[in-house]
């Protein structure tokens, strides 16, 4: 005996018509509007409202994330790794700090003038949301533009870049990570100074373009923001080159880079306030 | 309980969860889509005219909801709430293989499709390697979540008649 369809409503194709188009249109319209426009400000409202829901779930899963993660390292101490991970961590940006420093100084000696790179200042956030999504990469903070967070500041972790901040409300920041699709950040091989672009993909994973076939790259070389395009401070650890290829037919090398900040699982990022300064293009004297 | 107010707070607590939890249970950067289930649920349970509402409902908060362009998942869970509909409805009332092979279909075909638009629209995406690491493993993660979730959610969705008493009808 066949079942009545009672609570099967006819098919109304004219529906579906209607909200694809719907939906293309304001597809365009985000597209075509830029980020100050209706439905990029729908959005950010949206982001908004929903952030303390993801704040809760944050919360709440915490102590299963931290049990997991002990669960995973209980062949060693819990409290021993996590020390040795962050004084890794810590370590690994100050050697890249310090080559940094090493190498600016010997370029910078005989010159007449020699400035001094301004410190940054930084404030702490904890995370409180994550991406809703698998094709995207992008977390909350708890720190907005009442905090003297702005659109466009860089966020670091121990160990190195974490992203930039772009959409900021009162209480929270949306931050693009730098292995999010459509991220870039300026970057160079610190000891050749090869400078290039790290990009982010749809897996994650990051990769350096634009750098010349004719620059001997190695696995293991760091790679660091190289201050171009006045986004990002120059000098932040973004991570270690992993791979490096020259492909016959390639105008560029092909070069994989393995971040340096952990990504997943982050809890506290630290933002930094103080825009990095605009490059001094000359006076034309 | 009113079937819209039903649909509302399904669609809600889709939402809630899609926020909330599935960020924490994503495996390999493969998170679930909750909006997704809750959209081909609908569509199953009561056609493909509410599927379609409700997919393009789904579609939309799950836009609002990430830092992407705002349109695409509606559109694609519009046509997939309206598609799974027809086949709930035309190939069989109810049964437990067939609505998740629904389910994983439509998940497959919403994430590929979901692909394609934000290819169309710019954002460059590779691919095979995004079928390989995110569509395929994204719908078997779905459809797993499927197998906990929509036995129950058929439930209460449809309470007035259960399960259990459904036949197949094709």
């Amino acid at each position: 005996m066949r079942t009545p369809p009672a609570d099967r409503s006819s098919p109304r194709f004219g529906l579906l018509a209607v909200l694809v188009l719907v939906g293309l249109a304001l597809t365009t319209l985000w597209f075509r509007e830029g980020p100050t426009g209706p439905v990029h400000r729908v959005q950010v409202t949206v982001h908004a409202a929903t952030a303390p829901v993801g704040r809760v779930g944050e919360f709440l899963t915490t102590p299963v994330r931290r049990a997991s993660t002990w669960t995973s390292n209980f062949i060693a101490s819990r409290s021993e790794i996590a020390t040795l991970r962050q004084q890794n961590g810590t370590l690994r940006a100050r050697l890249a700090e310090l080559e940094e420093a090493r190498l600016e100084n010997v370029r910078l000696r005989g010159l007449i003038a020699m400035t001094q790179r301004g410190k940054l200042k930084a404030m702490g956030a904890n995370v409180i949301g994550r991406p809703t999504g698998t094709w995207e990469g992008f977390i909350t903070i708890d720190k907005g533009k009442a905090d003297g967070v702005e659109s466009g500041m860089a966020v670091t972790g121990v160990s190195g870049l974490l992203g930039r901040t772009t959409e900021v409300t009162a209480r929270t920041s949306r931050v693009q990570l730098i292995t999010d699709q459509r991220s870039g950040v300026a970057a160079m091989i610190q000891s050749t100074r090869a400078g290039g672009i790290v990009n982010g993909s749809i897996e994650g994973d990051l990769s350096l373009n634009y750098v010349s076939k004719e620059t001997t790259v190695r696995p293991g070389d760091v790679v660091v923001t190289s201050g171009i395009g006045g986004v990002y401070p120059k000098g932040l650890l973004v991570g270690d080159v992993l791979k490096a290829r020259k492909d016959p037919g390639e105008l560029y090398q092909r070069i994989e880079v393995r971040p340096t900040a952990q990504i997943a699982g982050i809890e506290e990022v630290l933002v930094l306030l103080s825009k990095p300064p605009a490059p001094e293009l000359g006076t034309g004297e | 309980m009113n079937r819209t107010v039903v649909n509302i707070l399904v669609v809600l607590g889709a939402v809630i969860l899609q926020i909330g939890v599935a960020p924490y249970i994503s495996i390999g950067g493969v998170v679930p889509n909750f909006l997704l289930l809750a959209a081909v649920t609908l569509a199953m349970v009561q056609g493909p005219t509410a599927g379609c509402a409700a997919g393009f409902a789904c579609g939309l908060l799950f836009d609002l909801l990430g830092s992407g362009p705002v349109g695409p998942m509606a559109v694609v869970l519009a046509a997939t709430g309206y598609i799974a509909g027809l086949l709930a409805t035309n190939l069989f009332a109810e049964g437990w293989l067939l609505p998740l092979s629904v389910l994983a279909l439509a998940s497959l075909g919403a994430e590929l499709t979901y692909a394609l638009l934000l290819t169309l629209f710019g954002t460059p995406i590779p691919f095979f390697r995004s079928l390989f690491t995110l569509v395929i493993p994204g719908a078997v993660y779905n459809t797993a979540l499927a197998l906990l979730a929509y036995p129950f959610l058929a439930r209460f969705l449809r309470r007035e008649r259960p399960v259990a008493e459904f036949r197949r009808l094709a």
